[in-house]
């Protein structure tokens, strides 16, 4: 049973999914659930249920950090804080050995240097969907393969297939036509992995890159893709346990940091009204 | 004696080709490239020649260019798009000193002299952001043609600003968008905005010389027309059948012969 005392919550509203963690009494939970077409409006649905499974009411949540795209007006959060530096925080809690991360999320990747879980450099591309977790649902569905499918499927793969088009849109015309051609779909996805490694590798080399490197986010999740990172990167890669959460976990410690430092300076943290209503969309 | 040269474009997206009769305009068409730009190069020159009351035999020159000109084994001869695109959009507009060619896959830019030859040209091939695409994946989730997405356009009260340019992200955001209340042709002219501001970029980079006309699909688009218009700051020239333009300088430039003036539409 989370200690209802002290309990932290972090909560990452990323472009495709939105994530939630509640630390606290030694115990962690967790949840993931999509974020929606309508931008952040579900945000509190995935909270709701989060607490539920944690088994405590909103109203005992000592914090609340907002981070990701969609941080902005959520009406229960205490703070917003940058979904970079809850990366930071949340990948030095999981592997303290980790001084590159590369995240590779639904609409946008970086990379992120990091010293003593704090953010030295970053970079970033939310521009272009080459490159993001957008890029292999494309290819995906234009595949008929599940999104989940892809990582093992390509480690079948006999001889990746060279997929010339770095643009999501040419690619995915590209994948088309090489299938109708007789290319084993295997190969295409094996290809695909090797493109937005390549794209990503490009993206992240700009920092100066220091082991050892994680990979977060759910591009974290494909076997493929990580393997094809590897030796784009010429190195292992070190991947949580759960690399969606990342962001959500670093807000929650975040949040617990900011209580503590406030508790010991005897000056309270100011927290909001407890009301799980919809985010705003626009500021009035 | 009469002279008739073919002239095809076998676009990504369509097939074109031109019945060019001593060098004025005397037939054309148009159709879907399929998966098969021979075919479809040879569907299209058939349906060309009978609109124009012709023959193979009438013929005295074949010329095609396009993304799939070499797979066009009927032709005599084929030629590099840019010069086509040059030499097209001379044809149309003698003043002409920039061509845009906003195609379906491609978006190119063509500074050319005062005879209709290329002297420099920049293209985007590695982004749909510029390109005819990015109006068809709109369009695809506005459940309308692209066709439509011209007219509707014009009635945008408060165009939506896209936070990109990329044509994936921008899809996503529309959803969004219309989710919050965006009405169709608010969303239509946003991506006007967000397409010409990469085709401007493009341009300008170039470097715009007056006159300036646009070809290709796109330029049947006249909200596109009309946003690029602003961007860039100048008037711009578009034929009536935009599409076909690569398509008579294929033909023109084949023949070598001296052209005229067929159609000059000031839009």
């Amino acid at each position: 049973m989370t200690d209802p005392k002290t309990c932290f919550a972090g909560l990452d509203i990323g472009s495709t999914m939105t994530k939630v963690v509640i630390v606290g009494g030694g115990q962690e939970t967790s949840l993931i659930g999509p974020t929606g077409p309508e931008h952040r409006k579900l945000a509190n649905r995935v909270m709701e249920e989060a607490l539920r499974r944690a088994g405590i009411a909103l109203g005992d949540v000592t914090y609340i950090v907002a981070t990701g795209y969609g941080r902005i007006n959520v009406p229960f959060a205490d703070r917003q804080v940058t979904e970079i530096t809850c990366h930071a925080k949340g990948l030095f809690s999981l592997l303290p050995a980790a001084h590159t991360v590369v995240d590779i999320g639904g609409q946008d990747s970086k990379g992120i240097r990091i010293e003593n879980g704090k953010v030295v450099d970053f970079v970033m591309n939310d521009k272009c969907a080459a490159g993001t977790g957008r890029f292999l649902e494309i290819i995906a569905e234009a595949l008929g393969v599940a999104l989940d499918q892809l990582g093992e499927r390509s480690l079948a793969a006999e001889k990746p297939a060279v997929i010339g088009n770095m643009c999501t849109v040419f690619a995915e015309q590209e994948v088309i036509s090489q299938l109708a051609n007789g290319e084993p779909v295997n190969n295409l996805i094996a290809g695909i992995h090797q493109a937005i490694a390549a794209r990503v590798y490009a993206l992240v080399r700009k920092l100066k890159i220091k082991p050892d490197i994680a990979i977060t986010g759910g591009g974290a999740k494909n076997i493929g893709l990580v393997k094809a990172l590897e030796s784009m990167f010429g190195s292992p890669v070190l991947v949580p346990r759960e690399p969606l959460l990342t962001g959500a976990l670093g807000a929650a410690l975040i949040g617990r940091e900011m209580y503590e430092k406030a508790a010991r300076s005897g000056a309270p943290l100011a927290t909001r009204a407890r009301v799980l209503g919809e985010a705003k969309l626009f500021n009035n | 004696m009469t002279t008739y040269t073919l002239g095809i474009d076998a676009g990504s997206s369509f097939a074109k080709a031109v019945v060019m009769q001593d060098g004025k305009l005397r037939a054309f068409a148009a159709i879907p490239s399929g998966g098969n730009y021979a075919e479809a190069a040879r569907k299209v020159s058939m349906e060309a020649l009978e609109k124009a009351a012709l023959s193979n035999a009438d013929l005295s020159t074949t010329v095609a260019t396009g993304y799939g000109a070499a797979t066009v084994d009927f032709a005599d001869r084929t030629l590099p798009d840019i010069s086509c695109h040059a030499a097209g959009g001379c044809h149309f507009f003698p003043s002409a000193r920039t061509v845009i060619d906003i195609g379906s896959q491609f978006c190119r830019a063509i500074k050319m002299d005062g005879d209709g030859r290329a002297t420099n040209f920049i293209m985007n091939e590695k982004c749909a952001g510029g390109s005819g695409k990015f109006l068809q994946v709109i369009a695809r989730i506005l459940h309308m043609s692209v066709e439509d997405i011209g007219p509707l356009s014009m009635e945008a009260k408060s165009p939506v600003e896209f936070t990109t340019g990329c044509a994936v992200f921008a899809e996503s955001e529309a959803v969004s968008r219309i989710a919050e209340g965006a009405s169709p042709a608010d969303i239509l002219a946003g991506v006007h905005k967000a397409m010409s501001a990469k085709i401007a970029n493009l341009t300008i980079r170039l470097g715009l010389a007056r006159d300036c006309a646009v070809t290709g699909g796109g330029a049947k688009d006249i909200g596109l027309i009309r946003t690029l218009e602003t961007e860039l700051g100048v008037e711009l020239l578009v034929p009536e059948e935009p599409r076909i333009s690569a398509a008579i300088g294929a033909a023109l430039l084949g023949t070598n012969q001296p052209w005229t003036v067929t159609t000059v539409t000031h839009s």
